[in-house]
């Protein structure tokens, strides 16, 4: 043979590496990589060896190789599963539209506006609930900034602080379903979307206690922090629930509907999707906002749909390569505990995180890292909440700590600094709770395994 | 970079305005699609639940509708620079480097878009003459295989517009930007987010809601620090 199929894929792996870095689209790169690899790993094996050269090889593999490069935009996105995306993007962009925010804030506030830091931890709540309408963690943090930062700034909560719980509650949306990201994880792995989905549900409150812990632990530490707590009575506690309606209708149906197992996730995605538009038109949702939100949304569904198939065309050049089984054997082995490898991916992800988008690093790395994590024995569910869970860090540190960009560039009078400082310990949060899912699986595992009970 | 206005009489210009009207009306299309979506969804779970009757071949539709808006949007989210890239290096560099990387990358698009074209024009083929259709209801496959096929051609000639658009800002870096994707920086997409969050909740929003905060707490809320 003129080369071997792994030398192919390891060549292969480096000129994506080149591609992506000068700036192409991680979704066409792949797609390149991908298809010229498959070209090249079928030619070798048609030319007679000793024989044929490198031209003779690309001439041979070429047909066969796009065709089966032409076949992936149909055949892999062609799936049922593959349907819930742009409902659960269209979810989010109407969801703008609904007040759902205010609501979330207002309730959160009147129920946990007694204890220290209340507004505070009433914030982290209200990101919490609004991420079970909205997958997009930026967009949460951007709309909280609005309306969260100027209430607790007049309470006399410290700006960086105050800042500080926004950006790292809007991080909570990438967990908390309806979550893409989730979705893209189940698609590129081949793991069932619903169990993914419920996966992220008690991981996400889990986050959101842990968070509003820390801020009242750290409120007790440092009360000039914050400002004073107030205390709703009873009855303004229930009556502000109703200000939540439609966000608890929509987790109902989004969760109830895939445990039950009445509605696929598409139904539950197009369901919830249905009353939140319904909720948009009543608080007086405009014509020209309507079809801002739709050609965004499905401009959106384009880019994830895109980097899909083009990775898709990837992995199956890596399959014919043979590298992810080599790279499994030589993790394998090593011989170190399976959590010693664990940590340094994770880590290999922390780095990742600080130059690239979340899609991009997921899609990039899945199909290498994935077969380890199966050899090494974790479940491929469990690891996706992990990894989403890095994800989230990666937003709220340097150096590019998106969510706290977003949240100065709503407030510019709150500088970049006084936020990353105010952040720090959400950090430690992130990192503890991931500690939690590691030594505890089953937090992460228990809701998606009783559905299939 | 210079945001003046392209020259009047640019032809180059022109075409690429023309060409957006083109993408952005297909984007609608796809948008219109993803609409149906949710509402065929919904009229599902009604007939199914309700009435006991699901609606025969709801399934195979959803499977084909995805590639239709994967595809009618695929050069609106090109000239809209949509897609996800990893930008931290070539946003350090300036001028003409900066739209040479461009060009490359751009070049290098236009042979994975080609040989798409060429590889998924086969499938269509293949399901077309062969008369393949849906498990379910037996709709026939082509039609969305055949915009799959179109909606490469069609990025083909943003690509082909964006080729000329960087050549021409190869030749004069410092001049007006058109023709080619926006540059997207860190900054942009901050303030398109903060600008989508004032967008949602305006001024007023804000105003109403703190002084909803003063009449609730002036009724029920007891201070104690």
């Amino acid at each position: 043979m003129l080369v071997e199929p792994i030398t192919l894929g390891i060549t292969g792996v480096v000129i994506l590496a080149i591609l992506v870095v000068i700036g192409m689209h991680v979704a066409y790169a792949g797609a390149l990589v991908g298809l010229l690899g498959l070209v090249m790993a079928i030619g070798v094996t048609r030319v007679i060896p000793g024989e044929g050269t490198w031209v003779d090889a690309f001439i041979a593999g070429f047909n066969p190789g796009i065709g089966i490069a032409g076949t992936i935009p149909f055949e892999e996105l062609a799936h049922y599963s593959l349907s819930v995306l742009p409902m659960f993007i269209l979810i989010g962009y109407m969801a703008f539209h609904a007040r759902l925010t205010q609501g979330a804030f207002y309730c959160m506030r009147m129920w946990f506006g007694g204890v220290t830091g209340g507004l505070a931890v009433a914030t982290v709540f209200a990101t919490a609930a609004f991420a079970a309408v909205s997958g997009a963690s930026t967009a949460t943090a951007a709309v909280f900034s609005r309306i969260a930062i100027p209430e607790m700034l007049r309470y006399g909560y410290k700006p960086g602080f105050a800042a500080g719980v926004v950006a790292a509650g809007g991080t909570l949306a990438s967990l908390i379903p309806p979550s893409g990201i989730l979705v893209i994880y189940a698609i590129i792995v081949e793991e069932s979307v619903g169990r993914l989905l419920l996966a992220g549900f008690i991981p996400g409150i889990l986050s959101a206690i842990i968070y509003a812990f820390s801020i009242w632990l750290r409120v007790k530490l440092k009360p000039e922090l914050a400002g004073p707590s107030v205390n709703a009575d009873w009855g303004t506690k229930f009556r502000s629930l109703g200000q939540m309606w439609g966000i608890i209708a929509v987790v109902a149906i989004i969760m109830g509907g895939i445990y039950t197992g009445w509605m696929t996730p598409t139904e539950s995605g197009a369901v919830g999707a249905f009353v939140i538009f319904c909720l948009a038109l009543a608080h007086g949702m405009t014509w020209k906002q309507f079809a801002h939100g739709l050609t965004e949304s499905a401009r959106t569904a384009v880019m994830i749909i895109t980097i899909i198939w083009g990775i898709l065309i990837l992995v199956r050049f890596l399959g014919f390569s043979q590298l992810p089984a080599e790279i499994e054997g030589l993790v394998m082995g090593l011989e170190m505990n399976r959590y010693w490898i664990l940590l340094i991916i994770l880590l290999m992800y922390a780095i990742l995180g600080m130059f690239m988008d979340a899609i991009g690093m997921l899609l990039l790395t899945l199909p290498l890292v994935q077969p380890i994590i199966i050899s090494l024995g974790f479940d491929p569910v469990w690891f996706g909440i992990i990894v989403v869970k890095m994800v989230e860090i990666c937003l709220i540190t340097p150096p590019i700590g998106l969510n706290c960009f977003v949240v100065a560039g709503v407030r510019p009078d709150i500088p970049l600094l006084d936020i990353f400082k105010g952040i720090w310990w959400f950090f430690i949060c992130d990192i503890l709770t991931i500690a939690l899912f590691v030594a505890f699986p089953g937090i992460v595992l228990w809701l998606p395994n009783q559905m299939f009970n | 970079m210079n945001t003046t206005s392209p020259p009047a009489d640019s032809v180059l210009h022109k075409v690429d305005q023309a060409y957006h009207s083109l993408e952005k009306t297909l984007n609608y299309v796809a948008a219109a699609f993803l609409f149906s979506l949710m509402l065929l969804a919904c009229a599902e779970v009604v007939a199914r639940k309700l009435f006991n009757s699901p609606i025969h071949g709801q399934a195979d539709l959803v499977e084909i509708s995805i590639p239709t808006m994967g595809f009618f949007g695929l050069a609106y989210c090109q000239r809209m620079a949509g897609h996800v890239r990893m930008e931290i290096v070539i946003n350090t560099l300036k001028g003409r480097a900066y739209w040479l990387f461009e060009f490359v990358s751009n070049f290098a698009t236009i042979i994975i878009c080609g040989l798409m074209i060429y590889g998924s024009y086969f499938h269509f083929l293949r399901a077309y003459e062969i008369g393949d259709s849906t498990m379910d209801v037996e709709l026939p496959i082509w039609p969305p295989k055949l915009i799959i096929v179109i909606g490469f051609c069609i990025l083909m000639g943003r690509l082909i517009i964006s080729f000329f658009g960087y050549i021409q800002m190869l030749r004069n870096p410092d001049g007006p930007v058109y023709a080619v994707p926006q540059k997207h920086d860190i900054e942009d997409v901050v303030e398109a987010e903060a600008e989508a969050a004032r967008n949602a909740i305006s001024d007023e929003d804000v105003e109403e809601e703190l002084e909803r905060e003063s009449r609730t707490g002036a009724r029920n809320h007891e201070e104690r620090r």
